[in-house]
């Protein structure tokens, strides 16, 4: 579906430092459950034969696909792609909990907040865009490794960085003779070996996840994050399945260009 | 003000007591918000943003702190700020949770309980400050004002808390830096005549990072900085035993046996010097000692360096030729944490050097500035004072008399103990220490807590209950970085502030209202000439012109600065950079760079390495829970054929023993490091229970650290602990 804006993250995988400070500024700007985290940094741990080694991370989040299936799946429509920015959103008041788009999310980018019985997800901070500012994952990277903006618009960074780049990959995922059409661009996402393979990200899930809580947070700082102790599981269960059947399309691949 | 005994449960209930007190209450416009609403920062319902500066690190990146109705709810990095240009590290992010955390002490507190009990009862800043000052008057009548140790972490308030203790007449004074940077400021003052050169990267083509994990121990500029370079293709060649982060953005990692950096560097200089391939020009013009150089370093050849480094003879020939070829875009990193090994102030004399020799200190847009961008900036006011009382007792950490190049202002932190377990030269008998951890901090902590029971007297200012406090006797709550003022920071061109975002929380007072009101009581009150934290600012600022509400409102101002001249020219002795060091010759050291043995472990144990994590500062950060949601469990890293040889796997739970001490940690088989090796990221393992957070989270390695001191820049030696690992 085409949208008025193509709202897209650009990801230069050789940038990113897994500083985590993206993950922190999400966690802080969304009011995100300790439990739970929107975004991800991936880590396969180091490769190779000392000492020819080599560590990459990977951040990602929901991918706002073109086709996403979790808007298929969605029973109550709460879970829509919005036709102006293009961006995978959930009207958290029509959520009724169900999780079915939370399982049909091959990247486990969807959870549910168990506070308010709802889906949550990356919305790419639609709060932060209204009034002219950049997620905040994009805003504080350190390495400069996150980019978002308008696919539609040439001029975009994340545009001007696509059409710099030596390699560019999409994580697509294809079922019933359709793919996702994610729109995470990455930019240096290394192809050799079984980097980001499914045999890799099941054996090693270990995409920086929340640990859990030690303690509920204070009330002056954080309204309403009472915690229910469940989830650190549940997060590892959508990890394994998250890339599991992922495949990747190689560079060269500049769709948004057609 | 409550005076009945209180459990420790009780105890941890305060912290959140306090806070929840203080959310009944409705909005008021405090005086933060009603002065920020006058510099039009805020709406009217107390909302906007709000340019301060962080202090997660010591970096001090710029920050905009969004604050809606008095409550700050998101940390922005303040594009105007040349430490952060608009981004922040996920410490700096997470600042807002330190301000928040359940567990500030937020009342002074006074101990009822044993030392070390955790029982304290609370008690009003006149009661808390009274008692304080008595203990220290005591302290001084019966045993003279040196019996006062004074120790404090690097930050923006420290003029005044030196104020009150040379005020106060003892010369005691311990700060983080011989566990930090002695080795590199030592070193660089003495060969460039300054503390800290600053790096350039904008034509940088060749980095040489010896152990500088810019990537996780992150200053937020330089970090992103040194990432566009390596983007823009420049090459980097990164030293460590340790496949780190930055290990994996570098161009060639070399996996350098530990202690042996000076060998790889001298034989570098070795390369450039026989074969004349640095910039002879500038060496003669602009050296002392580079004609003694060539039969100084004649026998550090690559084939001498490899027996010891580990390193391929031919690599570091190689790497020699490319460094002199890339001059003057190319850069030998001074480091920060040098505390390494006891041959690393000859480490940094020679990263010194080889800047020197192939000319990238003189050249306009060479890499390495041989200028302090602090020390560069703009003269602030300050409030009168008189000058400090003349202090004859000698220091207990040893400098001069032990260590007598040492700078005053650096110390001997770790010899301090010593000191007081012995009782020589003379007995200490009251310890103040301000924002800082020595019972993390300092190396072998079983050494520390028996100093401290060697105390009268303790007293601790943090914002939290830290393993220090633990076992204090008065804990004075400071208010956090987002809720107080501090002195200006000149850098370059511009003076920022740090000003609070949000009202104080609780009791919590400003380090330079707490240092007013306790030097007032001590009789210190000359030294203290100001109404209260506006005013010190005011006084700052008047003699540049500027308002405080300018100030307050842009976060900076920029200032005219003289104009530079093009003369070279080094505050050293000879005017020039020292590559043979008189001052050096006559303390007895060796004048030029030269090779120390550093010891190696017995068969059968490992050097146990330090770091940095990119979610942490040093001990102070882990309570932070937005921090710990996102940090690594802290294990042990072992290479895997050294696990194999001792029958271990991963997440083996195994006893880690050094002659300090013995801990028991969960492993971490990786293939990122040597196999003689293994490696504890510091900061975990606090002892204070009233860090519910980071309590039983990992293990300390100060339990582990040997104290071994560099006789000549006193700093610790933080990987020359040897230690034997077992299945637990």
């Amino acid at each position: 579906m085409s949208t008025k804006n193509h709202y897209a993250f650009v990801i230069d995988v050789a940038r990113c430092i897994d500083c985590r400070a993206c993950l922190v500024a999400c966690s802080v700007e969304n009011k995100v459950p300790m439990n739970h985290t929107r975004i991800w940094v991936h880590d396969q741990g180091v490769q190779g034969e000392w000492p020819d080694l080599s560590h990459t991370f990977v951040p990602y989040n929901c991918m706002h696909c073109d086709n996403p299936p979790c808007t298929e799946v969605c029973v109550s429509g709460a879970t829509y792609k919005d036709a102006v920015t293009g961006l995978v959103l959930v009207d958290q008041e029509a959520c009724i909990g169900c999780g079915y788009c939370v399982e049909a999310c091959p990247y486990g980018a969807r959870y549910i907040d168990q506070r308010r019985g709802v889906v949550d997800k990356c919305t790419a901070c639609v709060q932060r865009l209204e009034v002219g500012l950049q997620p905040a994952c994009v805003a504080t990277c350190v390495g400069k490794a996150r980019m978002f903006g308008d696919l539609n618009d040439p001029t975009s960074e994340a545009s001007v960085a696509i059409q710099n780049a030596t390699s560019v990959t999409r994580l697509d995922y294809e079922k019933d003779g359709t793919d996702t059409d994610p729109n995470i661009f990455y930019l240096n996402l290394p192809t050799t070996g079984s980097i980001l393979s499914s045999d890799t990200f099941n054996q090693v899930p270990n995409a920086t996840l929340p640990r859990d809580s030690r303690y509920t947070i204070a009330e002056e700082g954080w309204k309403k994050v009472a915690i229910p102790v469940l989830a650190a599981a549940m997060g590892a269960t959508f990890l394994v399945q998250a890339f599991f059947f992922t495949k990747q399309l190689v560079a060269g691949e500049k769709e948004f260009e057609e | 003000m409550l005076k009945t005994d209180i459990s420790r449960r009780d105890f941890l209930k305060l912290g959140s007591a306090a806070v929840s007190a203080l959310a009944v209450g409705q909005f008021i416009p405090p005086p933060v918000a009603r002065a920020a609403y006058q510099t039009e920062a805020l709406d009217s319902d107390g909302s906007g943003y709000i340019n301060t500066m962080c202090e997660m690190c010591v970096w001090r990146c710029g920050v905009r702190a969004k604050v809606v109705e008095g409550k700050v709810v998101k940390l922005e990095g303040n594009p105007d700020h040349p430490h952060s240009h608009g981004r922040l590290c996920a410490r700096g992010q997470s600042g807002l949770m330190n301000t928040y955390d359940p567990d500030r002490v937020l009342t002074p507190l006074i101990r009822v309980g044993k030392r070390g009990e955790g029982k304290f009862r609370q008690a009003s800043w006149s009661e808390a400050l009274d008692m304080v000052a008595d203990k220290m008057l005591t302290i001084s009548q019966n045993y003279g004002p040196e019996a006062m140790v004074f120790s404090s972490t690097h930050n923006l308030s420290q003029p005044l808390f030196e104020n009150l203790l040379y005020g106060f007449g003892s010369p005691n004074y311990g700060t983080q830096r011989s566990l930090c940077f002695n080795a590199m400021v030592t070193a660089f003052t003495l060969t460039y005549g300054i503390e800290e050169p600053a790096r350039n990267y904008d034509n940088v083509q060749y980095i040489l990072l010896v152990g500088r994990n810019l990537t996780e121990a992150i200053s937020t500029s330089e970090t992103t900085e040194l990432i566009d370079s390596v983007a823009r293709g420049a090459k980097l060649v990164y030293l460590d035993p340790r496949y780190t982060k930055t290990a994996s953005k570098s161009s060639e990692w070399i996996p350098i046996r530990p202690g042996t950096d000076l060998a790889f560097l001298l034989a570098m200089i070795n390369v450039i010097v026989i074969e004349k391939i640095g910039n002879c020009e500038f060496i003669e013009e602009h050296t002392v000692g580079c004609d003694k150089l060539p039969d100084h370093i004649a026998d550090y050849t690559p084939q001498w360096a490899e027996a010891r480094t580990g390193v391929p003879a031919e690599t570091i020939n190689r790497i020699a030729h490319e460094f002199a070829e890339a001059r003057p875009n190319a850069l030998a990193h001074p480091g920060w944490r040098t505390s390494n090994f006891i041959n690393s102030f000859q480490t940094e004399r020679a990263i010194a050097t080889l800047n020197a020799i192939v000319g990238n200190i003189f050249e306009p847009g060479g890499c390495l500035i041989a200028e302090d961008t602090e020390a560069a900036s703009i003269p602030l006011g300050s409030p009168p004072q008189p000058a400090y009382p003349r202090i004859s007792a000698t220091r207990l950490d040893g400098v001069p008399w032990k260590y007598p190049l040492v700078p005053l202002k650096l110390g001997v932190f770790q010899e301090l103990r010593d000191a007081v377990l012995t009782g020589k030269p003379y007995q200490a008998h009251g310890w103040f220490i301000s924002r800082q951890n020595p019972v993390q901090s300092l190396p072998d902590q079983r050494k520390t807590l028996e100093a401290f029971n060697k105390m009268d007297f303790i007293v601790t200012m943090d914002i939290l209950m830290n393993d220090t406090g633990w076992f204090s006797d008065v804990v004075l709550p400071e208010a956090s970085y987002l809720e107080r003022y501090d002195p200006l920071m000149p850098l370059g061109d511009h003076i920022f502030i740090r000003q609070p975002v949000i009202e104080p929380q609780g009791e919590a007072k400003s380090a330079l209202w707490v240092y007013k009101e306790l030097g007032t009581r001590l009789g210190l009150g000359d030294f203290f000439q100001y109404k209260d934290e506006e005013d010190y600012i005011n006084q700052q600022l008047a003699p540049l012109g500027f308002s405080l509400s300018e100030l307050r409102l842009h976060g900076s101002v920029q200032t005219p600065v003289a104009e530079k001249s093009d003369e070279i020219k080094f505050n050293t002795p000879s005017g020039k950079v020292e590559i043979y060091s008189q001052t050096l010759e006559k303390a007895g050291f060796a004048p030029m760079p030269t090779w120390e043995e550093p010891p190696q472990p017995k068969a059968g144990e490992f050097y146990l390495l330090t770091g940095k994590v990119g979610q942490h500062t040093q001990f102070g950060t882990q309570n932070n829970q937005l921090l710990h949601k996102y940090e690594d469990v802290p294990r042990l890293w072992m290479a895997p054929e050294a696990a194999k040889s001792l029958g271990l796997k991963d997440w083996d739970m195994v006893e880690v023993t050094s002659p300090a001490g013995s801990v028991k940690v969960a492993l971490e088989v990786t293939s990122a490091i040597r196999s003689d090796c293994v490696y504890l990221t510091p900061g975990f393992g606090h002892v204070s229970m009233a860090l519910r957070t980071a309590y039983g989270v990992g293990v300390s390695d100060s339990v582990l650290h040997v104290t071994y001191v560099d006789p000549i820049s006193g700093g610790q030696a933080l990987s020359q602990t040897f230690v034997s690992v077992k299945k637990a």
